[in-house]
């Protein structure tokens, strides 16, 4: 089961220490010409008009986690909900209200009323996959920063576009996956103390693609806007199965299906492909090159990744364990600092912080798009049962007209990436 | 194998197991260096394609002719386009079937739709990379909605001739931002290609205009980027 995300600790940010931060951080983007007042930290308490001001997008499950996170810190002012569930939404509404003691806080359906207010600082996003890069790069023009939860993309178009509108507009966007730095850190120790030597390979195990999704018409519960929640997929009627979100990938959950989500491969692949690509540090490239490993012997098929730098990262290979690690001992390598969350807390301690640095967070747009080429190239080989070759820098597979099919899907009208 | 499954396929529809279909899938993969079983293959696909098969069925087929359809599949997806349940699974199709014939169909569809299946089709051509002097006009487009999706798909072309369609637009003021966002595309994938000067006068074009703080940034931005590169 997903873990549920936990409340971060406050920031104690004083303003002192976020201008020596922001000085002299190393991997700080673009300052903006100004910092909104509501951006700007004070010793202790944090007064309601300097607080980040966040709305949030898609509230149910994880994004219900990642809503209590940002509501439940002192450093966020929780201006906005939107879902598409009358229900949600207003649950989300009456939660907010209950804590700022109001009335204030505003209930969208279509998140680009929400995008559309001058007044709100971030948003946290955790709709459906098919969703992400649309919303994020809506976001990204309408100058919000973006907390995105995994698996970020859906497509490996997605991604590099989702890069360019964090970059041309200079905002913070983050991935959503806390468990690349919670859940691996020990193997990220290992692998970065030097204890291991020189890495060779690491796995990563995930269990079944997402498929087809036949189920029955059901009528459309009242409150629920289905056309809203489809958006850019594909035409299907409604079934309550289709659409859930519990974090089954088997059958009875948005996550089963492939115009939703990729499967498992996606869903969990986005973390351990993420902790993967970080313990062996290869979080800011992209493999060359899939060799699909045919199943033989009883075994299943197998994927192995092949980086520019000679890394291997595979996938359900035979024998091995999840976070597995090859290594020669005997080549010596010295420790190297291993880079962490910025300020105090979870992932959205993090990101709330570089919305205040400026700084890139842990999980940056860019290393999620990384991990995330991993889960859709795998499914790609997996889909045409063979080895693949990958431009990432080019976004195509070079010569490979069959697969280059595969790097993105047709949106429905009129949503348009 | 093969033929219950078609049989089952002229039914199909939602509610119905999926599984009958597998069958369809394993060809669909298995048949790619066999130009010949592929043929037939896909000849079967168009059959339901223009029978009286259930919408479901018909999105299935589109499904598998994303994957596999040649040109063979590009005159009878084309006859989909303007069919308000079936045209986003057409170009679902289309917009990744390599041959040009597939962009050709998009091409001489566009001057024939209205409203969201003209967005559709203009939003397949910015994917596809094509379409620039159709698109040009739809920038002045008396409905928002299309002028809007025509700036889009123009900064996802990102060419040199795209640019300058975007350059001589000139965008009622709710399309400013989007069009500014589409004319910095242009710019990144000019700069990205080493031709520093051209974005450098994409940029300061924007700024000419006297844009929102947001895009100012973002052009000044890119006005940086381009100094860097010289």
């Amino acid at each position: 089961m997903e873990k549920k995300q936990s409340l971060p600790a406050p920031l104690k940010t004083t303003r002192r220490e976020f201008i020596k931060a922001a000085g002299l951080a190393s991997t700080v983007l673009a300052l903006p010409t100004f910092i909104p007042a509501s951006a700007l930290g004070r010793d202790g308490a944090v007064a309601p008009s300097e607080r980040i001001r966040v709305g949030g997008i898609g509230l149910g499950n994880q994004g219900g986690g990642d809503f209590g996170g940002f509501l439940g810190s002192p450093d966020v002012q929780y201006l906005a909900v939107c879902d598409v569930r009358k229900n949600v939404r207003d649950g989300k509404k009456a939660q907010v209200d209950e804590r700022y003691k109001s009335k204030d806080c505003a209930a969208y359906n279509d998140f680009r009323e929400l995008l559309a207010r001058t007044d709100i600082d971030a948003v946290h996003v955790a709709t459906p996959d098919h969703w992400h890069a649309l919303i994020v790069t809506e976001a990204c023009r309408h100058g919000k920063d973006v907390f995105c939860q995994k698996p970020e993309t859906l497509t490996l178009r997605e991604g590099p576009l989702m890069v360019e509108y964090a970059r041309r507009y200079g905002r913070v966007v983050s991935g959503g996956s806390q468990r690349v730095l919670e859940d691996y850190r020990g193997t990220v120790d290992m692998c970065w103390g030097g204890k291991l030597g020189r890495v060779l390979s690491i796995n990563v195990q995930t269990n079944n693609l997402s498929h087809a999704c036949n189920l029955p018409p059901e009528p459309v519960p009242e409150g629920f806007d289905w056309e809203m929640w489809l958006g850019p997929a594909p035409w299907a009627p409604f079934n309550a199965k289709r659409c859930d979100g519990n974090f089954s990938t088997v059958e009875n959950s948005w996550r089963s299906y492939w115009d939703y989500s990729g499967g498992e491969i996606t869903d969990w692949g986005a973390h351990h492909f993420g902790g993967a690509t970080f313990a062996v540090d290869v979080r800011e490239l992209q493999p060359q090159e899939v060799i699909y490993h045919v199943a033989e012997g009883g075994q299943r098929a197998h994927l192995e990744f092949v980086y520019p730098n000679g890394m291997k990262i595979t996938h359900c290979k035979p024998g091995k364990a999840n976070m597995e690690v090859d290594s020669n001992e005997s080549e010596a390598r010295a420790p190297k600092p291993v880079p962490g969350y910025k300020g105090k807390g979870s992932i959205i301690g993090d990101f709330l912080y570089c919305v205040r640095t400026r700084e890139k967070p842990f999980r940056d747009i860019q290393f999620a798009v990384n991990t995330m080429s991993l889960c859709h190239l795998g499914t790609i080989a997996y889909r045409l049962q063979r080895s693949l070759k990958w431009d990432a820098a080019k976004l195509t597979f070079p010569g490979d007209a069959e697969a280059n099919r595969f790097i993105d899907r047709a949106r429905r009208q009129p949503w348009q990436l | 194998m093969l033929e219950p499954a078609f049989e089952a396929l002229k039914t199909y529809d939602w509610g119905m197991d999926r599984n009958v279909l597998n069958p369809i899938d394993e060809a669909v993969v298995k048949t790619r260096n066999d130009a010949a079983v592929r043929k037939e293959l896909e000849s079967q696909l168009l059959a339901v394609l223009q029978s009286n098969a259930p919408r479901d069925a018909k999105d299935y087929v589109c499904r598998q002719l994303r994957t596999m359809g040649t040109a063979a599949s590009v005159p009878v997806l084309e006859q989909l386009l303007p069919n308000a349940e079936l045209s986003h699974m057409a170009r679902y199709a289309l917009e990744r079937i390599p041959e040009p014939q597939a962009g050709q169909a998009l091409e001489r569809q566009l001057g024939k739709l209205n409203g969201q299946l003209k967005i559709g089709v203009i939003s397949s051509l910015g994917t596809r990379g094509q379409g620039v002097s159709l698109l040009r006009p739809l920038l002045q487009d008396s409905d928002e909605a299309v002028a809007r999706a025509a700036a889009i798909a123009l900064g996802r072309i990102a060419s040199v001739d795209a640019d300058k369609a975007l350059g001589s637009a000139k965008p009622r003021p709710a399309l400013a931002v989007v069009f500014a966002d589409a004319s910095m595309s242009c710019a990144e994938k000019l700069l990205a290609a080493g031709h520093a000067k051209d974005a450098k006068a994409t940029y300061q074009r924007l700024l000419k205009n006297n844009p929102p703080e947001l895009v100012r940034q973002a052009v000044e931005r890119g006005l940086k980027a381009c100094q860097t590169a010289v």
